[in-house]
């Protein structure tokens, strides 16, 4: 199969990935019907895991996996959730991406992987101040385009 | 990304970044026209472009307060 990611974005990605720190944990929902992108994002999310061992991945389907589709809030295929790991135990810190994160979307994914791995948001100390007084729930959907 | 910076720093935060095009249904709902644009809890908040890690944070603080 033709690779997505070309030998020199491979060893970019590779380069950044020594700043990796704690496992992270990708979880692929995919869908076996009506899904455009669902192979080409599992390739791709394949070929990024395989330049770290850092990373892993778990490939899960919407309809099969409804329970775990569900507990981690994916409704939209391809999905894409980037959890932190420890040992068995899965974190999970609601940080997810819908549809293919190629183009611009590709560097978010990279350093959403690296968040996720430092364990550590970098924001302002007032920021996490304010963050941390939250009462209800939020729930952000960010809309990006590709280009 | 400031997005799943909050919801890393954040128990009470989740952050999904979708892709506009391949769910046109739902940016046409909140209707996207300039990206990226941040939807808070279903509309309640929005932003616009990239901005400061202040201004999402008193939008958020506005949505959910």
């Amino acid at each position: 199969m033709t690779k997505l990611l070309n030998e020199e974005v491979s060893d970019q990605v590779r380069e950044v990935f020594n700043g990796l720190k704690e496992p992270v944990q990708v979880l692929f929902f995919g869908k076996e019907s009506d899904c455009d992108y669902c192979d080409d994002t599992l390739q791709l999310i394949n070929e990024i895991v395989d330049l770290s061992d850092k990373l892993d991945l778990d490939v899960k389907d919407m309809q099969k996996d409804a329970d775990s589709a569900k507990q981690y809030k994916v409704d939209k295929a391809p999905g894409l959730v980037i959890a932190g790991r420890d040992g068995e135990r899965i974190l999970d810190y609601g940080i997810r991406f819908a549809g293919i994160p190629s183009g611009h979307e590709f560097s978010s994914l990279i350093n959403s992987l690296l968040l996720v791995s430092g364990r550590d948001s970098g924001l302002n100390q007032n920021t996490r101040q304010a963050l941390s007084e939250l009462t209800e729930p939020v729930d952000m959907l960010v809309f990006v385009t590709p280009t | 990304m400031l997005a799943h910076q909050m919801a890393l720093e954040s128990p009470m935060i989740e952050a999904e970044m979708v892709e506009a095009t391949e769910f046109s249904e739902l940016s046409n709902r909140f209707s996207v026209s300039g990206v990226p644009q941040t939807t808070i809890n279903v509309g309640a908040g929005m932003v616009v472009g990239a901005v400061p890690e202040v201004q999402l944070l008193e939008e958020i603080q506005k949505a959910a307060g």
